[in-house]
């Protein structure tokens, strides 16, 4: 036996645990979710093999499509703010200086709270008779503006976007300090013995440096907003009259609320299939940009 | 591969097969044998009555009374938050692990049990105690009784649309409390032009305008036969005229701007407390609020209060002296309980549902399906009122208590969409499909 290939076998009796896990207790759900898709069932009794039903009745759901326009909504808010304002953020706190720590952790608090805290707070901050927002609002004389935050379906998924992305600029902003300090000092002297600063510093050697983490934080955002659940959940559950309804709220209504485990199995394949194509569809995107 | 690699490989496939092994092996060891030799039973308990009111905290102090009382009988109890405790309980439904004992709604909820073969009927305990099962109010058992067999036995009465009013505020407006449709868009209208929000509303979980509003509302406008017929399709349907005048009316109440802002996104509670401190002159809502409101609210607040039916529609065919109510929750017995166990079970069930309890229960301000004389003393003067109201009026079905989950979900969602601006009869629609469905 080659040294090669027992470091080989070695890896693979290392990986051996950790896959047996993830294969019970991921892999397997998935495959069983999507089998009970095929299923009329209600969670209690028999179920009944209905073949392709459930499938076809949450692409004619307008529901459906009301809550993944929603949901798209927030993974284009993630995506374009929560990774260029951690990025931005990182940049000028990439020191190690008493304040830049004091406003790292404070950017980083609110990942430390619970969601459900997270969701109270700023339903309080949005609440149409006591909130802060409106309160300030007539403060400052700008009384018109003020809005029915969130049952106003003109407004409320916008209203929701701003925790969503407060909330999870923490660890983006983490990720991209480590790896801005993972950048060799070489680096940093070579570019300034060729003269590069400033911007030019910045775009042709900092940001090539970390583009590996951000394609990385691209993708976490991407499957992070489409299991969004919880925030939304807390303010506002999915309404009024399903005007902020997102995939993962409306899979668990039709499962919890009103007890279609079958269609919900479906709604969750459905899912796991977009989530796919998106990471995928991102990646190839992102690959492209490598090349330019 | 070598010998050494191939010792390590199995030795981590054993042992991840016996950790898995571990996660499905059943352990149903109920019952423990004392050092008298005696045996005791053990009994598992989920229940609701997490919260701080005081019903809740009755009902706890009757369990651990019982625990006292009976050394040879061990309850493994669970005290389940109200807004997640339903889900829960179909969850292990759904994986066919309940609970020995629980809490348990009638309608509905007890049918599917029923047919799912999980539960089983306690009609052995009822006529062993002949007296008991005749205190019980009539129609106690309907909502629990399937052919011949009862599954259950109420611990609560729940009128789900009383209309509470400020009596003050009525006062300075001079304005008497409406007694018709016209009356209260007129109370609504002025109430609104001194900036009194006219009807506190909590609607964010979608059932309080079904449950506290449509359900009387309806009622009065298509009678209660209309909508009986309704829900089993039988000859009636929800896009009748009639119901789209029910909606109607209830979409006239918010177009006049009787809620305050932003009702959608307020919860039950907070709308209680916005009438409890007097910014609201009225509130429809349940029996549930009175536990609510006997332990937040002031004495001075309380005193304020009063309570009646809500107002008869021009031409309605539904009798106008009626509440829309349903009676509440009962403990449910598991299938699998047995022999000993079962004893012990009807022990528990007796102790938390007999005479006793339910006089606790009375007066701890929530209502009871069980004649009982209230000792006016003990609870608030509006538990006193709405108790008389009870007495006096006829009881009228709950929506959702009659629908199934998916069509009362449909109605919930539609009445925020129309308390939002939509078309009552595109709503009708969707909801006649939705029964269709089933």
């Amino acid at each position: 036996m080659t040294s090669a290939s027992r470091t080989k076998a070695f890896i693979a009796v290392g990986l051996l645990p950790a896959l047996l896990l993830f294969v019970l207790f991921v892999i397997l759900p998935i495959i069983w979710s999507a089998y009970y898709g095929f299923f009329d069932w209600k969670g209690i009794g028999a179920a009944t093999f209905i073949g392709f039903d459930n499938y076809t009745e949450v692409v004619k759901d307008p529901i459906f499509w009301t809550s993944l326009k929603n949901n798209m909504l927030i993974v284009i808010a993630s995506v374009f703010g929560q990774v260029p304002i951690a990025l931005v953020l990182a940049l000028l706190l990439v020191k190690n200086s008493r304040l830049h720590t004091f406003i790292r952790s404070a950017v980083f608090m609110p990942m430390v709270l619970s969601s459900v805290v997270v969701g109270i707070i700023w339903g309080y901050i949005y609440h149409p008779e006591i909130g802060i927002l409106n309160f300030l609002l007539d403060g400052i004389g700008l009384g018109s503006w003020k809005k029915e935050w969130l049952s106003d379906p003109d407004v409320s998924m916008y209203s929701l976007m701003v925790p969503i992305i407060w909330n999870y600029i923490g660890p983006y902003l983490i990720m991209f300090i480590a790896a801005l300090n993972n950048i060799p000092s070489e680096m940093d002297d070579a570019a300034k013995i060729d003269g590069a600063e400033g911007s030019r510093k910045l775009f042709s050697v900092t940001l090539p440096l970390v583009w590996d983490t951000i394609k990385v934080a691209v993708v976490l955002c991407i499957s992070g907003s489409l299991k969004a659940f919880d925030l939304i959940y807390v303010m506002t559950g999915g309404g009024p009259a399903h005007s902020t309804e997102l995939l993962a709220s409306y899979m668990y209504n039709n499962t919890f609320s009103i007890y279609r485990y079958g269609y919900g199995s479906a709604v969750s394949t459905v899912i796991i299939i977009i989530s796919l194509l998106l990471v995928a569809g991102s990646q190839y995107l992102m690959k492209r940009g490598d090349r330019l | 591969m070598n010998k050494k690699t191939t010792v390590i490989l199995s030795v981590v496939l054993a042992a991840s097969l016996a950790l898995t092994a571990c996660g499905s092996s059943d352990d149903k060891s109920d019952k423990t044998t004392t050092e008298g030799g005696k045996e005791k039973v053990k009994l598992t308990l989920w229940h609701n009555y997490s919260g701080d009111d005081q019903r809740a905290k009755t009902m706890r102090s009757l369990i651990e009374q019982f625990e006292k009382d009976h050394p040879d009988i061990t309850l493994d109890v669970q005290a389940i938050p109200p807004d997640g405790y339903r889900t829960r309980l179909k969850t292990v439904a759904a994986a066919n692990e309940m609970p020995d004992l629980f809490v348990m709604w009638p309608g509905v909820m007890t049918k599917e049990f029923q047919a799912g073969n999980l539960i089983q009927p306690i009609n052995g305990l009822l006529d062993s105690k002949k007296e008991w099962k005749d205190g019980f109010l009539p129609g106690s058992f309907d909502g629990f009784t399937i052919g011949t067999d009862i599954y259950s036995a109420p611990i609560a009465l729940s009128p789900t649309s009383i209309l509470f009013y400020n009596k003050s505020l009525f006062e300075q407006n001079n304005l008497e409390v409406p007694k018709t449709w016209d009356d209260m868009m007129h109370a609504v209208e002025v109430f609104k032009s001194k900036k009194i929000t006219p009807i506190s509303l909590g609607n964010k979980a979608a059932w309080p305008a079904q449950s506290s509003i449509l359900s009387s509302l309806a009622d009065r406008v298509t009678g209660t036969e209309w909508f009986l017929n309704a829900a089993t399709q039988g000859g009636a349907k929800f896009t009748d005229p009639a119901f789209i005048q029910s909606l109607q009316y209830l979409k006239d109440l918010g177009d006049a701007g009787a809620f305050q802002s932003g009702f959608n996104s307020l919860d039950n509670t907070q709308a209680e407390q916005y009438f409890a401190q007097g910014k609201a002159a009225m509130m429809i809502d349940g029996g549930w609020a009175l536990t609510n409101i006997a332990s937040t609210a002031s004495t001075e607040a309380m005193a304020q209060m009063g309570a009646t039916v809500l107002p008869s529609t021009p031409g309605g065919k539904g009798d106008p002296n009626t509440l829309a109510g349903v009676v509440g929750t009962g403990l449910g017995m598991s299938a699998k309980v047995t022999g000993a166990k079962k004893d012990a079970a009807y022990e528990v069930m007796y102790a938390l549902a007999g005479p006793d309890a339910q006089k606790r229960v009375l007066e701890s301000n929530q209502l009871v399906s069980y004649k009982v004389d209230l000792d006016k003393s003990k609870v608030t003067p509006i538990f006193a009122e709405v108790y008389e109201l009870v007495n006096n009026v006829k009881r009228t079905p709950v929506y959702d208590g009659v629908l199934s989950s998916a069509a009362a979900d449909e109605v919930n969602n539609g009445l925020q969409e129309l308390l939002m601006g939509g078309s009552p009869e595109s709503i009708a629609k969707k909801i006649q499909s939705a029964v269709e469905k089933k």
